[in-house]
């Protein structure tokens, strides 16, 4: 007899009382933007969406891509590739919208592709390395590139957003 | 005459010396008249009796004497003369005679008694010399005619055996003609035969040509389906394209789903756990039909650029089987005109070795003619070899008149 998705999901699934006690780890969520793997604490992210029409919002800085409309809310849209100066992220037919909030405030960041959410053992996460550039104060740590894959940036989602929307208020 | 003349002078002469010198006795007398009678029998005719010196009757005697001497003379002197004629008569009969002499005859003479004879004999003389003269102008002509005569009849020898030798070169001339059109008649019929071969194979290529234009209208036919099965399988593939799509956006938001199923989950904390898990299963899921529809919009992208090269290929055939039909079509003019040539030419080489064989014909029939002149021309040769024998001898025959009538002296 066959197995479906969700029985063969299951029985990979680790044994719920041997989860946690074993290793501390933390939960984030991964994505890619340009060329940068960016890593936020999942309980920070709400939602992920399709990114919809943006309508450019004027005298905001160049970071903020406009604001959207969605299930009736109006969010501001951030590139964080010119929020962390790496260059400047294009909005296409796949790209998503990954809503995060901080406390009260809520906006959506760009990102080309979601590479899902990953368990990541306290352990593998590295400080920042020092006499970074302007994306140093918002990271969490860095996860080297091994045996789970390429390495990813952790950021800091609710102190990154705060900064934003201090800086555009700023203006 | 001239004896004639001084006689009677002399006599008086004489008989007046004699009279006056020696007047003499009778008896003297008579001595003078003996002496004179002795003189003239001794033939001296000259002697007179001197009549002066004489009387009477012995004076008469010598008158008689004398007159008798005197006449005695006069006759000798006509007969002297006669004879002479006579003499000039015979000797121009013997020149006549012996050397054939006509022209030393002479008809005039003082005898009257000969000058009848004479003329007589001048007149026969003459029409002898006419007739010699004649004869001589006669035979000089046949001579000259004679001689012509054999000219023309060399000539003619010559001209009859050039004409026999001219006759053979023509024959011989006819007998290579005759070999000639027997080889041409022979070279005309092989034209016709490989002209029979060459149209036989040219039928073939027509028929060879039809097969491969019928055959190029068929993959044309063929290049026509083929090209509507590339547009339906164009059309189907767009529909692949379509429905992949839907299933690409379904995938989408199924990935979506369990995207925020999964954040859901994780809020849900400890509880969320398994949801999580199996939202990411999920996700997973999605991924894996996404990577799918990608393959497949890879592979239609490919059928698509391959039909695209296909129905290229077919558009390329179909104008190269158009472009074969139409030379097809013409190679076959070309054959057609082939045919039509090698018609022409089997016909022509037809016609050619009947002409040729006709011409074999008439030619044998001149060869036969040739031959028949030949003989004729022989036989004319021969003729006028005879001819130029008799010639011959009829010039040898005047040139013997000629001689003969030579020794007549007309002249």
């Amino acid at each position: 007899m066959e197995t479906s998705p969700l029985q063969r999901a299951l029985k990979a699934a680790p044994d719920r009382s041997s989860v946690g006690q074993a290793r501390p780890e933390q939960e984030f969520f991964c994505f890619k933007v340009g060329e940068l793997r960016l890593g936020v604490p999942s309980e920070t992210v709400l939602e992920v969406f399709r990114a919809g029409r943006l309508t450019p919002l004027p005298r905001t800085p160049a970071f903020v891509m406009g604001v959207t409309g969605h299930r009736g809310q109006v969010l501001p849209v951030l590139d964080l590739l010119r929020f962390l100066g790496k260059g400047e992220a294009r909005v296409g037919e796949r790209t998503r919208l990954c809503v995060g909030a901080s406390g009260p405030y809520v906006a959506a960041v760009v990102a080309d592709s979601v590479l899902g959410l990953r368990r990541i053992l306290t352990s593998d996460i590295l400080p920042p390395p020092l006499g970074g550039d302007a994306a140093a104060e918002h990271l969490l740590g860095v996860v080297q590139p091994g045996t789970r894959g390429e390495g990813i940036a952790l950021l800091n989602f609710a102190k990154l957003l705060q900064t934003a929307r201090q800086r555009a208020v700023m203006r | 005459m001239s004896l004639e003349s001084p006689s009677p002078k002399s006599a008086p002469r004489r008989k007046s010396t004699s009279k006056s010198a020696t007047p003499a006795p009778t008896d003297t007398g008579i001595r003078v008249l003996i002496e004179a009678i002795e003189r003239v029998l001794a033939g001296d005719l000259t002697a007179r009796a001197p009549v002066g010196e004489l009387a009477g009757e012995a004076a008469l005697v010598a008158e008689l004497l004398n007159e008798l001497v005197r006449q005695l003379s006069n006759a000798e002197a006509r007969k002297a003369i006669t004879s002479k004629e006579i003499d000039r008569a015979i000797d121009g009969l013997i020149a006549l005679v012996r050397q054939g002499d006509l022209a030393r005859w002479s008809k005039v003479t003082e005898d009257d008694q000969l000058a009848p004879l004479l003329e007589g004999f001048g007149n026969v003389i003459e029409t002898l010399r006419t007739f010699v003269r004649e004869i001589n102008e006669a035979a000089l002509r046949l001579s000259s005619s004679a001689n012509q005569v054999l000219t023309a009849s060399t000539q003619h020898e010559t001209s009859s055996t050039e004409q026999a030798a001219a006759i053979h070169e023509t024959t011989a001339t006819m007998e290579e003609l005759k070999h000639a059109s027997a080889q041409i008649a022979e070279n005309a019929g092989a034209v016709a035969r490989v002209a029979e071969e060459t149209l036989g194979a040219a039928r073939a290529g027509r028929g060879a040509i039809g097969e491969f234009i019928q055959a190029m209208q068929q993959i044309r036919t063929d290049g026509v389906a083929v090209a509507d099965s590339i547009a339906k399988l164009s059309k189907r593939v767009e529909r692949i394209g379509t429905v992949v799509e839907v299933i690409d956006e379904i995938a989408d938001r199924s990935d979506l789903l369990a995207l925020n199923a999964a954040l859901e989950g994780s809020r849900a904390g400890e509880a969320g756990k398994g949801f999580s898990i199996v939202a990411a299963e999920m996700r997973r899921l999605a991924e894996n039909v996404l990577d799918s529809t990608k393959e497949i919009k890879n592979l239609i992208t490919e059928i698509r650029e391959a039909t695209a090269a296909a129905a290229g290929a077919a558009d390329a055939s179909k104008v190269a089987t158009e472009s074969g039909e139409k030379l097809g079509a013409v190679a076959a003019q070309a054959v057609e005109g082939i045919l039509a040539g090698v018609q022409e030419t089997s016909d022509a080489a037809r016609v050619i070795n009947l002409a040729t064989q006709q011409q074999r014909t008439a030619t044998e029939q001149v060869v036969a003619s040739m031959a028949e002149i030949e003989d004729v021309t022989r036989q004319t040769t021969q003729a006028s070899k005879q001819s130029t024998g008799a010639a011959v001898e009829l010039t040898q025959l005047a040139g013997r008149l000629a001689e003969l009538i030579r020794r007549f002296k007309a002249d």
